[in-house]
Order: structure tokens, then C-alpha cells, then sequence
């Protein structure tokens, strides 16, 4: 039972490593409506961005707040130059721009910041011995991931909901047409979805870089993975993407321990589709109704 | 009869085809050499192949409106099934590849079932999922907490890790005394003869019930089901169909290259695959076409563009490929939205001896004359 419970931990600790990028693509899903393939390399090259300010002895803290500011001029940047062209094209163009981008940071963060993985700074409250719950042992970053997917998931729910930017920003993803006729900035919102995301990319990406090692292909998997989490739990939910994430994380987990490591992935994703074909929007997604 | 043959398409066809026959040959004549090789004959072969499973993702995702991000998966199915065919059995070649297709097109058409309740990102991700999972299936040997599960133990098959190593290619005895054939010519040959056939195959079908049925759905799910259309089984064709394509293509890489390992495709080719269909135009053969030539000339294509980046050299553009590649992606979709094929057909039709109706309907509309219905109604007869 012990071993059972730590598994758990495990799975949890894994899993909130996907929601917190999961929560950076639903963001960007629900307030434009692309799935963005560049996610984890948005954040990627925003840790590395991190990592020059840090500079090797600078401030945590300073590094941290500088980036979140980049991140958010960056992210707007990407939505104006590349994405807003596109805008009105056929539906999977976005798709297709999001993986040139993928092309274009991977690449660029190889040539500036060469490909072996760099150490990153945690801060001070992330450090020391695992804490004790119950009998599982968990790391202190591992809770503090936890604990920051669950602020942000609180803070979108909350600027989604009561927040004029965040309902107008919804207006805008389920009709463009109807949200400039109301008089919101349509291209302005689309942009705002952008820089936001790419800021919760951006607190993921250092969140993570400790423990994954900072180099160009650190989102790679992971990002995956917050895919399906992001899928599972309801492409514009907030909520759906913690759930989805931990789902992920535990099953690939318990998959790994009890069944073979060789073959978690798989059950984790059989696990997946099983999930979507009872429920095709994801566990908390709403039914798109279409006007005919 | 006389006039269908004295039609220009079919003088352009023909020529099209006169070229396909001899281009093997042409680097033996002086001019030519300068330009083409046998690496060029083998980046046509590669060209045919790619063709062949674009043709197909087209179908499924241009036609049908379907997307598929984890095609490769059906092309890796193909190629092993071809692979385990050919390796273990003896089967002939041309058998394995037909089998592979055949066998890879059913797997599809179950595979369209679940697909049905699902669409648009959910639909990409879970197809996503299949060439995610596909190098750990590939290399299971079907121990489940110690024990041995017989029917699970793919990489008995498969090869594991090592994946499968065929002996190359022969060319057939006659074929090398009577035309001096290599096998990189002899390679062409088939793999184009496939691709000729196949996309023959498939101009038919889009302008078959089938097709038409497949652009219903695609426009309107609910309309086209009003219409008559059985939109479950017309799905799965579609996943079948397409399925079919990609494991013949998958057969036809491996005759090529006589190897497949678990990594053989993943999922960056998966992704290239839906990148060049849309690159090339959605819902046309001529953007398969397109499609295939930009895949199978990328590397050429970034290398030529690198090379004309002024003070390339001093930024450093030898070791940012990928971001030439990316750029001229972004940048090509931004410019030709409706992929190549579909931008030439807008200028077509843009063209003062283009269509007359959608000339004299875009003078109407300019004037004023008639009411946005009274419009519509013209320009849909």
C-alpha cells in the first residue's frame, strides 16, 4: 500500500508538470482558438531568456519578474507577426505557422545557446530535503509546481470569469464578427491571448528547467504529453488541464510500476482515447453547438 | 473521341509522361549531365513515394476534412507489414507491397470508428497519440510483470530495437542486360509506375460519388447527412482510403531503402507530412503534386535560399537550417494561404479569359445591380 501511495505522489509530482503546460495551451486555445504546437519551445526559449538575465550568480527573483515581462512582449509579438496574417485562412494554417515557430526557437536557441543542457537556479524555497506526507515522500519543487498550477488555474478562472478583458477575450475566440461589432479590439484580444500564454509558458519553463535541464529540446516530450492532459481534461478548461495533467501523470505512472516501463506511454495514451470516446470534448469540455 | 485526344491536356499529359519514362536516363546525355545523377534519380523515386502518401493524407484531410496528424503511424504499419512479409515469408516483393497496402487500409478503416466521435483538435491529438506511442509498440516484447504474453510480443516481428534489414534490391537480369539498368533506374520505375497508377486512382475517386460525398461532409456534416449521405461509413472510407495510400507509400520506402527501424518515422515526419499538403493546396491532386516536390526538395530548397542570405556566413546561417526552413514556412503560408495549388487556381480564375460567369458575377456585384441572393443563386448554377 505504501509503495501504491508513493507511486501516486509520483504521478501527482509528474502530472502537475503537464497541467501547468496544459494550462498555458488552454489559455491560448480559449482565448484564439489555435493549438499551439510552439507552446514548449515558447517557454523554452523564454527560460533561456531567464537564464542570461540570471547570468549564473544573479537574483532568482530579479530573473524571474524580468522574463515574465519579455514573455509578455514576446508572446504579443509572435500573435501580430506571424499568426494575425493568418488569421482569417483556412483552419490549419495556425497549426502549421505554430510548427514553423517550433522550427524557427528550436533552432535559434541552438545557435545562441549551443545544445548542452545548462544548470538552473530553483529558488531558495524549493530547496532542501523532500517533505513527508503520509507515508510518500514528494520534493519540495515537485509541491511547489503543484501549488503554482493551482494559483494559476485559479488566476485564469478568475480573469476568464470576472474580468472585462477575459470576457471579451472569450467573445473574441467563439465569434470574431459579433465580438468587433460590440466594439472589443478584436486583434488586440488575440494578441493579449498570446502574451498571456506565453508568460504561464514562461513560469512553467523555469518551474521545470531545475529538474529537466535547460537545453532546446527540454519542452519536447513534455509538451506532448500536455497535449494529450490538455485534451483529456477539455481544451478550454482551465480546470480540465489540472485534472487532465495529474490524470496523465498518475496513469502513465501506475502504467509504468504495475504493468511495465516499458509500455506506459501506450496505456497512458489507450487510457486517453478511452476517456475521449465517452466523453469527445474532454472530461469538463462543453459541446460546441453549430448553427446550421 | 478525336477530340478528346486533341484536347491540350492530353498533349500535356503525354509529354508529362514521356519525361517520367526517360528521365532516368537523361543524365547519360551531355546536357543533362550538368544537373542530374543518380542521387537525382533516387530523389525522384523518393519524390514518387512521398506522392503516394501525400495523395492520401490529402484525400482524408483536403477531401474529407478530417486531420490526421499521426499519419506516419499508417505508413510505419505499411512498411513493417511489407517488412515482415518479405523478411520472413518470401513473399515477392510486388505481393508484400500490394498485401501492405491492402492490410494497412483495413487497419484504417477500423482505426476511422473511434475517429468518428471525435474532431477537429481532439481528432489531431488522438491520432497525434498513434505516432507517439508507436516506437514503445514497435519495441514491446510482451512482458506484463514478468510474464510472457505470447501474442504481445511484437518485436519478435518487428525487430526491436534493431528493427529489419532486407537484402537490397536486384534488378531483374533481363532488364540489366537488354537496358543497362541500375538499381537506383530500376527503383524509379516501380515506385513511379505505383504513383502514376495511385493518382490516377485518386483523380477518379474525387470525382466519383465517393469524392463528392467526402467534399459534402467536409462543407457540412448535418447538410450532407440530410442529403443522404452515410457520413459514418463515408468517414471510414475516407480513414481507409487514406490508410491505404500511406501503407503502400510506407512498402514502397521500405523496398527503397531496405531497412525500417522503430524511429524509421516519427513524429516530425508526421507533422512534415500535414505541413507539405497544406504547403501544396488542400483537395487538389496538383497540390499532392506540389506537395511532394517541396518535400522531397526541402533540404535542396533551404540550402539555396541560405546560400543567397546576405553576410549568411557572419550570422551564422550554417548552423540555423531549421530556422531558414521555419521562416519560409510562416512565410510561404502567410502568402499563398490556399497552398500553391490552390493560389494558381485563384489567378486562373482572376485571369481576364478566365471563367466568364465569375466574371460577369463580379461585375454584376461591382455595379450593383442585383441582391447579395439574387447572386448566390447565380453563381451556384
Amino acid at each position: 500500500m505504501d509503495e501504491f501511495i508513493q507511486q501516486f505522489a509520483t504521478g501527482l509530482s509528474t502530472g502537475s508538470l503537464y497541467a501547468i503546460i496544459a494550462l498555458a495551451l488552454v489559455l491560448i486555445y480559449r482565448s484564439t482558438g489555435v493549438v499551439n504546437f510552439a507552446q514548449g519551445d515558447m517557454a523554452m526559449f523564454m527560460t533561456f531568456v531567464a537564464w542570461s538575465i540570471w547570468n549564473g550568480d544573479g537574483h532568482f527573483w530579479i530573473a524571474f519578474f524580468a522574463t515574465l515581462v519579455i514573455a509578455f512582449a514576446f508572446g504579443a509579438l509572435l500573435e501580430m507577426i506571424t499568426l494575425r496574417p493568418v488569421e482569417t485562412g483556412p483552419v490549419l494554417n495556425p497549426i502549421i505557422v505554430t510548427i514553423g515557430l517550433v522550427l524557427v526557437m528550436e533552432s535559434l536557441a541552438l545557435r545562441i545557446w549551443q545544445g548542452q543542457p545548462k544548470p538552473f537556479p530553483s529558488p531558495a524555497i524549493f530547496k532542501g530535503a523532500p517533505l513527508s506526507i503520509g507515508p510518500a515522500d514528494v520534493s519540495r519543487t515537485n509541491v511547489g509546481v503543484f501549488c503554482m498550477s493551482l494559483l494559476i488555474m485559479v488566476l485564469i478562472y478568475l480573469f476568464f470569469n470576472y474580468t472585462r478583458v477575459g470576457l471579451a477575450m472569450r467573445a473574441t475566440a467563439q465569434n470574431r464578427v459579433a465580438g468587433s461589432l460590440v466594439g472589443i479590439r478584436v486583434g488586440r484580444m488575440l494578441a493579449m491571448g498570446w502574451a498571456l500564454s506565453a508568460m504561464v509558458g514562461a513560469v512553467a519553463g523555469m518551474l521545470l528547467a531545475p529538474t529537466l535541464f535547460l537545453s532546446p529540446s527540454m519542452m519536447a516530450g513534455a509538451l506532448l504529453f500536455a497535449f494529450a492532459a490538455a485534451v483529456l481534461g477539455g481544451l478550454d478548461s482551465p480546470v480540465g488541464a489540472i485534472v487532465g495533467g495529474l490524470t496523465m501523470g498518475v496513469v502513465q505512472n501506475m502504467a509504468g510500476t504495475y504493468i511495465g516501463s516499458d509500455i506506459d506511454i501506450t496505456i497512458a495514451f489507450l487510457v486517453i482515447i478511452a476517456i475521449l470516446l465517452i466523453r469527445p470534448r474532454g472530461i469538463f469540455g462543453r459541446k460546441a453547438v453549430q448553427r446550421v | 473521341m478525336v477530340r478528346f485526344i486533341l484536347r491540350p491536356r492530353t498533349f500535356v499529359l503525354l509529354a508529362a509522361l514521356a519525361i517520367l519514362i526517360a528521365f532516368p536516363y537523361l543524365y547519360r546525355l551531355p546536357f543533362f549531365s550538368n544537373f542530374l545523377s543518380d542521387f537525382r534519380t533516387f530523389q525522384a523515386t523518393r519524390f514518387a513515394i512521398w506522392l503516394v502518401i501525400l495523395m492520401g493524407l490529402n484525400l482524408l484531410t483536403g477531401y474529407s476534412g478530417q486531420i490526421s496528424l499521426g499519419h506516419a503511424a499508417f505508413v510505419a504499419v505499411g512498411a513493417y507489414i511489407a517488412a515482415i512479409l518479405m523478411s520472413n515469408s518470401g513473399v515477392p516483393v510486388f505481393a508484400a507491397i500490394f498485401a501492405a497496402a491492402i492490410l494497412t487500409g483495413l487497419i484504417g478503416f477500423l482505426m476511422g470508428i473511434p475517429a468518428l466521435r471525435l474532431s477537429g483538435p481532439y481528432l489531431a491529438i488522438a491520432t497525434l497519440a498513434l505516432i507517439i506511442v508507436l516506437p514503445q509498440v514497435l519495441k514491446f516484447g510482451g512482458d506484463i510483470r514478468g510474464h510472457h504474453v505470447a501474442f504481445l510480443d511484437l518485436a519478435s516481428h518487428t525487430g526491436g530495437v534493431s528493427g529489419i534489414r532486407l537484402s537490397t534490391p536486384r534488378v531483374p537480369a533481363s532488364m540489366h542486360n537488354s537496358l543497362d539498368m541500375n538499381v537506383d533506374q530500376w527503383l524509379y520505375y516501380n515506385c513511379m509506375l505505383a504513383a502514376v497508377i495511385m493518382t490516377g486512382i485518386a483523380w477518379s475517386v474525387t470525382r466519383s460519388r465517393l469524392g463528392r460525398a467526402l467534399i459534402a461532409l467536409r462543407d457540412s456534416e448535418i447538410g450532407a447527412q440530410q442529403m443522404g449521405v452515410n457520413v459514418s461509413l463515408y468517414k471510414m472510407t475516407a480513414f481507409g482510403l487514406s490508410s491505404l495510400y500511406a501503407g503502400a507509400g510506407g512498402a514502397l520506402y521500405l523496398y527503397q531503402m531496405s531497412y525500417l527501424g522503430p524511429t524509421s518515422f516519427d513524429i516530425l515526419f508526421s507533422l512534415t507530412l500535414v505541413v507539405m499538403i497544406v504547403l501544396g493546396g488542400l483537395a487538389s491532386i496538383a497540390g499532392a503534386i506540389f506537395a511532394a516536390l517541396i518535400m522531397t526538395l526541402r533540404l535542396d530548397l533551404t540550402d539555396l535560399i541560405a546560400g543567397h542570405i546576405p553576410f549568411g556566413d557572419r550570422i551564422g546561417i550554417e548552423s540555423s537550417r531549421g530556422a531558414v526552413f521555419g521562416i519560409l514556412l510562416i512565410v510561404s503560408i502567410i502568402f499563398t494561404p490556399r497552398g500553391i495549388a490552390g493560389n494558381l487556381q485563384k489567378r486562373k480564375e482572376a485571369r481576364p479569359g478566365g471563367p466568364r460567369k465569375s466574371r460577369i458575377a463580379a461585375l454584376v456585384a461591382k455595379i450593383g445591380l442585383v441582391s447579395r441572393e439574387k447572386e448566390a443563386e447565380e453563381s451556384s448554377d
